[in-house]
């Protein structure tokens, strides 16, 4: 008698333990499934509010701008940098920086300038796409702006109004002019949401006249460079100036990015542990409730091997089973994640450690979202069915046929 | 398959088999002595408790005497293996039990030939003799049929084809009629007993039912683990 046949008709013998059985194991890796899609959007999505939005992997300053950031501290020749990064791999791009000030009606506020390359923004930044209301920069309407929500909100303009801007231009002349807000962004960072200006560079340059130079080159490497390979290659190219990851930029908030990644890992191993119980429980079941047709088949000679080849062959069709379900479940399931996610947006407006949530928590769909939850699975039956496997295979047939 | 030709079917010498039920010692079986020979169609009996089904679970070599030696066709089984024991189960000795004990999920063919396929014995020799053992019992036209589909007497009727499937040195049925009504019981002895005559199937079994007895050409008696009658050669007496 074949072991697999013999297993295939073992499981159906008790349709309503083997369905409980493959419905706990099911469920639980489609919950794995799921939730290990949820966590890597969560991540994802926290460090590309950080890296796609704001800061980058890494960024390039002059000198000593980031203790002392001027107007007059600048990298003088940026093609001369960013034309070797994009040849390296990298894609690069240089912003002018500067303070001023801002007024609409009889509202002022203190603003963070930002002149944009939008081209080439474009390429290594997602911001462009990150706008609540109107829409980005245009290098054809030199003399309209985007700004942060807060900001906007405190200056109580809407896209298409006019705005009086005011500051110091580099010559030390006095800096002032009208813009009309063309762009609201959605949340990015608490400093972006409260102060942030966008403006062409062309603009930036006429406003502040700043003729040549920008004050940061922000850096994106490519997905299969680590960032420490990547800050090394920048800085080989990048002499003496000041070369800095966004970890290094903001130790805080990576650190807080560690901390969310050991709790999940946490709760992931908790999650595991739940469902391995489960699942244990299950198998532990299916193998004692058969204790006794183990003990007969040990009578008629079935060498203790063959029991237990029986037990797994039997346990392993059932997962088998559990897989198919649960990925089938699973798939799409992460599609309706990935695609319309879970409503957060009781939670707008939220920023943890300056970074603003997306409202919509969205799950990833990757390889290693289903490997790992089916390699835990898989392990975790294996654990599970071990020791009622290997109890019954070297439990005596008297023993066993008078197990109760 | 061990061929130990001229020795008796089962012998145990001076056994002892001591259960421990909690803080008390039990003697199920106080330096019995018996000796099968081949051919044999034997009815151990006595009252419940005297030692019958552990006697017969130490020659089935399903369980190991505390003092004491058992042979199988001349051979001791103590210095064995739990598999070399699996292994000589399976070639050496057919089972009986009271409740059947047929595979669930194995169709009546299939519970008939697992033994020997088990033994590795090739498809097509398994199904010649399977098919003739279960025609030989009366179960033509219901190999297909699982347990659940069959009567306690025809799923008997199973068991005992399943237990002589593989030409063993002995066939131990332990109540083999106690859950089947009486003209079911008398059908099943009547082939046994054509086993044990024309095939020379050697049956050893414990029994409460008078009827086993009388069909058994000797009884041996058990009371508190020790022999307490021998009577042969009933059958050709009376």
């Amino acid at each position: 008698m074949n072991v697999f046949k013999m297993g295939w008709r073992g499981i159906w013998r008790n349709r309503r333990r083997t369905g409980v059985t493959v419905a706990a194991t099911s469920l639980g890796l489609l919950t794995m499934i799921l939730y290990a899609g949820l966590m890597e959007g969560y991540l994802r999505g926290m460090e590309a509010s950080v890296l796609d939005l704001e800061v980058g992997d890494m960024q390039v300053h002059a000198d000593d701008y980031r203790e002392n950031p001027s107007i007059y501290t600048r990298i003088q020749d940026p093609e001369a940098l960013i034309a070797p990064l994009e040849a390296a791999g990298l894609r690069a791009t240089g912003r002018l920086l500067a303070f001023g000030m801002a007024a609409s009606g009889d509202a002022s506020a203190g603003v963070s300038f930002r002149g944009v390359d939008v081209e080439r923004d474009a390429r290594v930044s997602l911001i462009h796409d990150q706008l609540a209301q109107g829409s980005w920069l245009d290098p054809a309407e030199p003399s309209q702006v985007v700004l942060g929500r807060r900001i906007a909100r405190t200056l109580a303009v809407e896209p298409g109004d006019e705005l009086l801007v005011l500051s110091q231009g580099a010559d030390g002349s006095m800096a002032y002019d009208l813009y009309t807000v063309r762009g609201i962004l959605l949340g990015v960072s608490a400093a972006t949401d409260r102060t942030g200006m966008f403006m062409t560079q062309a603009a930036f340059r006429e406003l502040f006249v700043v003729p040549d130079g920008v004050h940061q080159i922000i850096v994106r490497r490519p997905a299969d460079l680590d960032l420490a390979s990547a800050a090394v290659r920048v800085q080989g190219l990048a002499g003496a100036l000041d070369v800095r990851t966004w970890r290094q930029l903001l130790p805080t908030v990576a650190s807080m990015m560690d901390s969310a990644r050991a709790a999940i890992v946490v709760m992931f191993v908790i999650i595991y542990i739940a469902i391995g119980i489960l699942i244990l429980n299950a198998m532990l079941m299916a193998v004692f409730e058969r204790v006794r047709e183990f003990g007969v088949m040990k009578a008629l000679g079935v060498s203790p091997l063959g029991v237990l080849r029986l037990i797994l062959v039997e346990s392993a069709i059932m997962t088998g089973i559990a897989i198919a379900i649960g990925v089938g479940l699973g798939v799409p399931g992460l599609i309706y994640l990935s695609e319309v996610g879970l409503n957060l947006s009781s939670l707008a407006g939220v920023s943890i450690m300056g970074l603003a949530m997306d409202p919509h928590w969205r799950a990833v769909i990757t390889p290693d979202v289903f490997r790992l939850p089916i390699v835990t699975l898989v392990s975790i039956v294996a654990i599970a069915v071990v020791y009622p496997a290997v109890k019954a295979s070297l439990i005596s047939p008297i023993e066993a046929m008078r197990y109760r | 398959m061990t061929q130990t030709n001229g020795d008796p079917a089962a012998r145990l010498v001076d056994v002892t088999k001591r259960y421990r039920q909690g803080a008390l010692d039990v003697f199920a079986l106080r330096g019995l002595s018996l000796t099968i020979e081949k051919g044999e169609f034997t009815a151990l009996c006595g009252p419940s408790g005297s030692g019958k089904t552990t006697t017969l679970n130490l020659i089935g070599a399903l369980d190991r005497p505390t003092s004491g030696t058992v042979y199988l066709e001349g051979k001791d089984l103590a210095p064995l293996s739990r598999r070399q024991l699996s292994e000589l189960r399976r070639d050496r000795i057919g089972f009986v039990f009271q409740a059947y004990n047929l595979m669930p999920v194995l169709t009546a063919y299939e519970n008939a030939e697992i033994v020997l396929a088990l033994q590795g014995v090739d498809a097509a020799t398994r199904r010649e003799r399977v098919l003739g053992l279960l025609a030989d019992v009366g179960l033509e036209g219901l190999e297909d049929r699982r347990p659940d589909q069959l009567s306690g007497g025809q799923q008997q009727r199973v068991a005992i084809a399943r237990a002589i499937a593989s030409d063993p040195a002995l066939v131990l049925a332990d109540e083999p009629t106690a859950n089947v009504d009486s003209e079911t019981a008398d059908h099943l002895l009547d082939i046994m007993e054509d086993l044990n005559r024309q095939r020379g199937v050697t049956f050893l079994f414990s029994t409460h039912d008078p009827r086993v007895m009388e069909r058994a050409r000797r009884v041996v008696r058990i009371v508190d683990g020790r022999v307490d009658s021998d009577e042969t050669d009933r059958s050709e007496a009376g």
